[in-house]
């Protein structure tokens, strides 16, 4: 018999993968709802910022160092790729820059993967060491209270920048309407490529919140690519509300699902759900 | 705008090409390794051919090729198995599976008017629902570690004449590709290569003039995903082995969409020049010892500049180069494909 406080640490757990799946999520839908580009490696930016912290941890710093410096090596190899493939990739428009976004951030995918996997053969962990909490008879797993404080406070605190700062609110201009966006002198392009440096580390931290919990090898970028997509094709991929909202949902949904049926069977329940909803209402996301 | 080449110089050309193909191995003779790359670049190219014929001319990105050549694979040597009857007789009802999937979603998509984004986005769920399905499903496939894939009875035939079975696959292989390049010949030069083009330009004008557009987008779909399922089983005998790992989107879509691209979209010969240029990277690559270990990332480099700079092909390309030159005299419409197609 599964007893409630079982069931409880289940559902922490699942708030925890759920904070991952929605800062993923965000990433994807910042820079779609914005440039219409579908950042297929996404994925793999969380990996790097999981390596880049490895590195750091093992040269005898903490871990709330290797995560800032982890998280700023991820921005900036963001601007980077913002600078060079994204500058090609805006100069088309329409459907056209959308395939191009898809085919080179793809591309972008298999040339990174390429080469982490000669310096980083093996699977990273980023042990938290916070143990266990009880909470009224229930064993709670530390690292997930932890991943869900971090994620909570980060994610209020992009909405509040989003909400409350000029640079915000020129952001959602652009979300809404580029021409009248320019038209009372913000610079699109300006405004994406700070958004896409922004995805690329919440991404990061995306990525860091998982290693927390679990191993995380250089081949689980494409992985976790197809998990920020769901997301923000369940969440509707121009609502970051929506793209949180998902990510909690599904995170649960697939921990209570791993835990009743097993993982293979879980992970086919999350990509049933994205074709069922991408059937149901594709118009979300187009 | 339909400024292809002619049916008889397309014709010709894939004649030639298979002329080429049919004493390739003789240069090669004994080498049982260049024999499988031969017969590697083959396979890839009919995936290229099928993806041609539903993203080139339909604006369809089907982005589970590798699931689909799975479907196939698996579905011809479980079907056998269980029934314990030839592969030969299993290989269509597995093929049929494959096209009535690539039909329903190219029938649902169009039913509802699916952005590309969208059908890539969804087809790729459904790559990831197979290999999880490859994987996951132990009892059937074996699962990561899957099973010796014999089937076809090869060895029979091999036999009689007296030549490999290597050999044997190799041939029949250049049978289904010159047999899928008639088909697809036939197709983009008759009323659905017309259809198909006006679709392209502007679905709403194809509609208006009287196009059954969701008709023809499906029936590219059966076409594209039944000609992908077939290959799969064929894919799956060429390497002796099936695995979950080989039917993987980075394992076959990522590869045969470098092909397409580099080779040409929308012609007839890209799909193999571009086979004939992207394996041979990957053969050069993986032979220099020095570079074995960055071959992804050359690959995933080569892409990228690709798309950006190169996206209307190599066959195009030199096409134009030859008309520029006046050395070819049968084109029906004159260069204007420059500017039709230069879109990617």
């Amino acid at each position: 018999m599964v007893t409630v406080s079982t069931l409880l640490g289940v559902a922490v757990d699942g708030l925890a993968f759920g904070v991952f799946l929605a800062l993923l999520g965000v990433g994807i839908t910042l820079v779609f709802g914005l440039g219409e580009v579908l950042n297929l490696a996404i994925g793999t930016f969380a990996v790097m910022a999981v390596l880049v912290a490895t590195v750091v941890v093992e040269s005898g710093m903490g871990l709330v160092v290797a995560a800032v410096v982890a998280l700023v090596a991820v921005a900036a190899f963001g601007l980077v790729v913002d600078r060079t493939i994204l500058s090609l990739v805006y100069r088309s428009e329409g459907e056209e820059r959308i395939l191009l976004g898809i085919f080179t951030t793809l591309g972008l995918t298999v040339f990174l993967d390429g080469v982490l996997i000669n310096y980083f053969p093996s699977r990273y962990t980023l042990p938290l060491n916070v143990g266990t909490v009880s909470v009224g008879g229930a064993t709670l797993t530390g690292g997930s209270l932890v991943i869900l404080v971090v994620g909570a406070v980060v994610l209020a605190v992009l909405f509040g920048f989003l909400r409350g700062t000029f640079l915000g609110k020129a952001t959602r201009t652009v979300f809404q309407d580029e021409t009248g966006a320019r038209l009372v002198g913000v610079n699109p392009r300006r405004i994406r490529t700070l958004i896409f440096v922004l995805s690329a580390a919440v991404a990061g931290l995306g990525g860091l919140v998982f290693a927390a919990g679990s191993a995380v090898a250089v081949s689980n970028g494409f992985q976790f690519t197809t998990f920020a997509l769901i997301i923000s094709i369940v969440g509707g991929v121009r609502s970051l509300v929506g793209a949180v909202t998902a990510g909690v949902l599904l995170g649960l949904v697939n921990q209570f699902a791993n835990f009743f049926v097993g993982s293979y069977i879980a992970t086919i329940i999350l990509f049933v759900t994205a074709i069922v909803v991408l059937l149901a209402r594709p118009e979300a996301i187009s | 705008m339909s400024a292809r080449p002619s049916l008889g110089a397309e014709a010709r050309n894939v004649a030639v090409v298979a002329a080429l193909f049919a004493v390739a191995p003789l240069a090669v003779l004994g080498s049982s390794y260049y024999e499988s790359v031969l017969a590697h670049l083959l396979l890839i190219a009919l995936f290229a051919v099928a993806l041609n014929i539903v993203f080139g001319h339909t604006d369809q990105l089907f982005l589970f090729v590798g699931g689909l050549a799975g479907v196939g694979a698996y579905g011809t040597a479980l079907l056998a198995d269980a029934l314990s009857v030839s592969a030969w007789v299993t290989l269509p009802v597995a093929a049929l599976v494959c096209g009535l999937i690539g039909l329903l979603v190219s029938y649902v998509s169009a039913k509802r008017k699916f952005t590309v984004v969208l059908i890539s986005i969804l087809t790729l769920n459904l790559q990831l629902v197979f290999s999880e399905v490859f994987v996951g499903a132990r009892d059937l496939t074996g699962g990561s570690t899957g099973f010796p894939y014999e089937y076809f009875e090869l060895g029979v035939v091999a036999e009689a004449i007296g030549v490999e079975e290597k050999l044997v696959l190799y041939y029949l292989v250049l049978l289904l590709l010159v047999a899928t390049l008639g088909v697809y010949l036939r197709l983009v030069h008759s009323k659905y290569g017309v259809a198909f083009d006006a679709i392209r330009e502007d679905e709403i004008a194809a509609e208006s003039i009287g196009i059954d557009v969701v008709r023809y987008k499906t029936i590219a779909g059966f076409v594209a995903a039944f000609l992908i399922g077939l290959t799969g089983a064929f894919f799956a005998r060429e390497s002796g082995y099936i695995l979950p790992g080989g039917f993987t989107f980075l394992a076959v879509d990522v590869v045969v969409l470098i092909v397409l691209v580099v080779g040409g979209l929308r012609t007839t010969l890209g799909p193999i020049v571009g086979a004939v240029i992207v394996v041979g990277i990957e053969e050069f690559l993986s032979s220099a010892q020095s570079l074995q270990s960055w071959q992804s990332a050359i690959f995933g480099a080569l892409l990228i500049v690709l798309f950006l700079y190169f996206r209307r092909g190599v066959v195009r390309s030199v096409r134009d180069a030859l008309d520029d030159a006046g050395l070819t005299g049968d084109r029906e419409g004159g260069g204007t494909d420059a500017e039709a197609d230069g879109g990617r």
